[in-house]
């Protein structure tokens, strides 16, 4: 694939847009960060084409680059909140735009440890494979397909919860609806 | 569920669904689930949670991320660098204000530096006949003034020194190193070149050592007429290694000298008027001869300072040192292998114990501070630190 081009980068945006957005959303509690996150992502991977060259799934390089933004953000964010006061992560996500299933998953997803957290969601929305996943976050498989195992288990543990009973049952029956 | 009641492990189950096992595992699993309605049970969670989580569906992309995008975009390729930084602006992305701050603190730290240097290298391009005009003019100067001072002993000393620092009195001293090929005949080439410049050796010291080259040190006091033509001499002695010159300038510490010396013996010269003129006591004749005594003292002491500090003058000082060229030599082995390979171990262990012991001393010594410091610095740092993982976790 030749993303030097502009009209490349078009459609590199088009086909990418959903799904690196929403990578963003989902890791990153705010919103506006969230799509500021994308926006540096797509920028940055506009600047780098030049440089690209296809090793891996084009894919696996794009969150790549957007994981390497994602822990920049992280470590400025934390080092703002201990050496300047203030607390980061714990902003609820804004109302607008956000499901009620949303607000219940992320509030699931967020109590795994966050390594578990980027391993599942990887896995089960940016449909990686664990190789990809190995290579991305830069461990052995085999502590992938562990560590996803146990984020898997635990987050069923969590959505079996008495607080999240109500919308465990409506999951069912939307799950015995499709 | 554990794999000794179950031919396949839950993990292989999930990777099963996950599509992640070789054909071969894969029917195997297959069959398995067939069977176990255990493991079926976890392939369904699995299933489960992974609808649960497919319900987790993120809204579309906004509008404005695209239009943000293209316009960032638009201005990269404009080759506009301003706005907002993203993580990978590159560093040669400046805006002109940061551009117009970086000239203007360059210009003004030029600026700076030549009104620093510029009067020193005019200074310095000033010639010698120009600086002793402008040294002499300066002494008329203060003559004058001098003359018109009250009290004859301030104004005494002042024109002594007028006069004296219009010749200024410089301490010269020369450092060569110098190596040559054999000592002995530089020896005698050194001695011949002090006897043709009419100069002397103040100290001098020859080593020969032990499997090192051989090496010699002196303080050479020569003429200051004939130091630049001495030292020209002792560089033809071999190949020179460093030369250093350096003049000290004693003209105030001589003017200084010579006032205090002539007030003095004008003291002294009174006091012996006082003596032959005037009658007194026996204890207060002795009182003035005392003091006689104590200021004839002092003229000596002065006499003699003066003496060595024009000698200084007078005489260059030329700090040589000549080092030959090292020649080893092919010594017999001194010692058996056996004696040698027993000495090293004796050393070895010695070497070793007070390794040991020194860092026992060291952590006897420092342990406690070290301790504490570590204890007073530790408790922060591993709150921040903890602090900041927690940070990082949250987000």
């Amino acid at each position: 694939m030749n993303v030097g081009l502009n009209n490349a980068d078009d459609e590199l945006f088009r086909r990418y847009k959903q799904p690196l957005f929403g990578f963003f959303r989902r890791l990153v509690p705010d919103p506006d960060q969230g799509e500021e996150l994308a926006q540096e992502t797509f920028l940055a991977l506009i600047r780098a084409s030049s440089r690209y060259e296809p090793r891996a799934l084009f894919r696996t390089y794009l969150y790549a680059i957007g994981f390497k933004i994602l822990r920049a953000h992280r470590r400025k964010a934390a080092f703002r909140a201990t050496f300047l006061g203030g607390e980061v992560g714990l902003r609820e996500p804004a109302s607008q735009n956000t499901t009620e299933a949303e607000l219940c998953l992320r509030q699931a997803v967020g109590k795994l440890e966050r390594i578990d957290r980027e391993i599942l969601l990887l896995r089960e929305f940016e449909l990686l494979t664990y190789a990809d996943i190995a290579e991305l976050l830069s461990l052995p498989v085999n502590t992938v397909r562990s560590r996803l195992f146990r984020a898997r288990i635990a987050l069923r543990h969590i959505l079996s919860a008495p607080h999240l009973k109500p919308f465990a049952a409506k999951l069912a029956e939307s799950e015995g609806h499709s | 569920m554990n794999t000794s009641t179950h031919p396949v492990a839950p993990e292989e189950v999930m990777a099963f669904l996950d599509n992640e096992l070789s054909v071969t595992d894969a029917q195997a699993v297959s069959s398995h689930l067939e069977d176990c309605a255990e493991c079926k049970s976890l392939a369904e969670e699995f299933r489960r949670t992974s609808q649960s989580l497919a319900s987790w569906n993120i809204p579309g992309v906004p509008a404005r991320l695209e239009n943000l995008l293209m316009n960032r975009v638009a201005e990269i390729d404009s080759g506009f660098k301003g706005g907002k930084r993203g993580v990978f602006t590159r560093a040669n992305s400046w805006s002109w204000k940061r551009w117009a701050i970086a000239s203007g603190t360059t210009v003004a730290a030029l600026l700076m530096v030549m009104a620093i240097s510029v009067p020193n290298l005019l200074r310095s391009h000033l010639t010698r006949d120009e600086m002793e005009q402008f040294s002499q003019r300066q002494g008329y100067d203060r003559d004058s003034r001098g003359i018109e001072a009250d009290g004859p002993p301030i104004a005494n000393s002042r024109s002594i020194a007028v006069a004296t620092a219009l010749v200024p009195m410089i301490a010269r001293t020369v450092s060569v190193s110098i190596v040559v090929k054999d000592l002995a005949t530089s020896r005698s080439s050194l001695d011949i070149i002090l006897a043709r410049h009419h100069g002397y050796s103040a100290q001098l010291t020859v080593s020969t050592p032990q499997n090192a080259p051989q090496s010699l040190q002196a303080s050479l006091r020569i003429p200051v007429s004939e130091l630049p033509s001495a030292v020209a001499d002792l560089k033809t002695l071999g190949r020179v290694e460093n030369e250093s010159q350096s003049g000290e300038e004693v003209t105030q510490q001589h003017t200084d000298l010579v006032a205090r010396l002539k007030n003095a013996r004008d003291t002294e010269q009174q006091l012996r008027t006082i003596l032959q003129e005037r009658t007194g006591k026996v204890a207060e004749v002795l009182q003035v001869e005392e003091e006689i005594a104590r200021v004839r003292g002092d003229i000596e002491s002065m006499e003699a300072e003066q003496k060595t500090l024009e000698h200084r003058v007078d005489f260059g000082t030329v700090e040589l040192q000549i080092t030959e060229e090292y020649k080893a030599q092919l010594y017999p082995p001194s010692a058996s292998v056996s004696t040698r390979i027993l000495n090293a171990l004796v050393v070895g262990y010695r070497n070793g114990s007070e390794t040991l012991l020194g860092l026992f001393v060291f952590v006897a010594e420092y342990g406690p501070t070290l301790l504490i410091c570590l204890v007073i610095f530790a408790l922060p740092v591993i709150f921040v630190w903890r602090r900041y993982r927690r940070m990082m976790n949250s987000l």
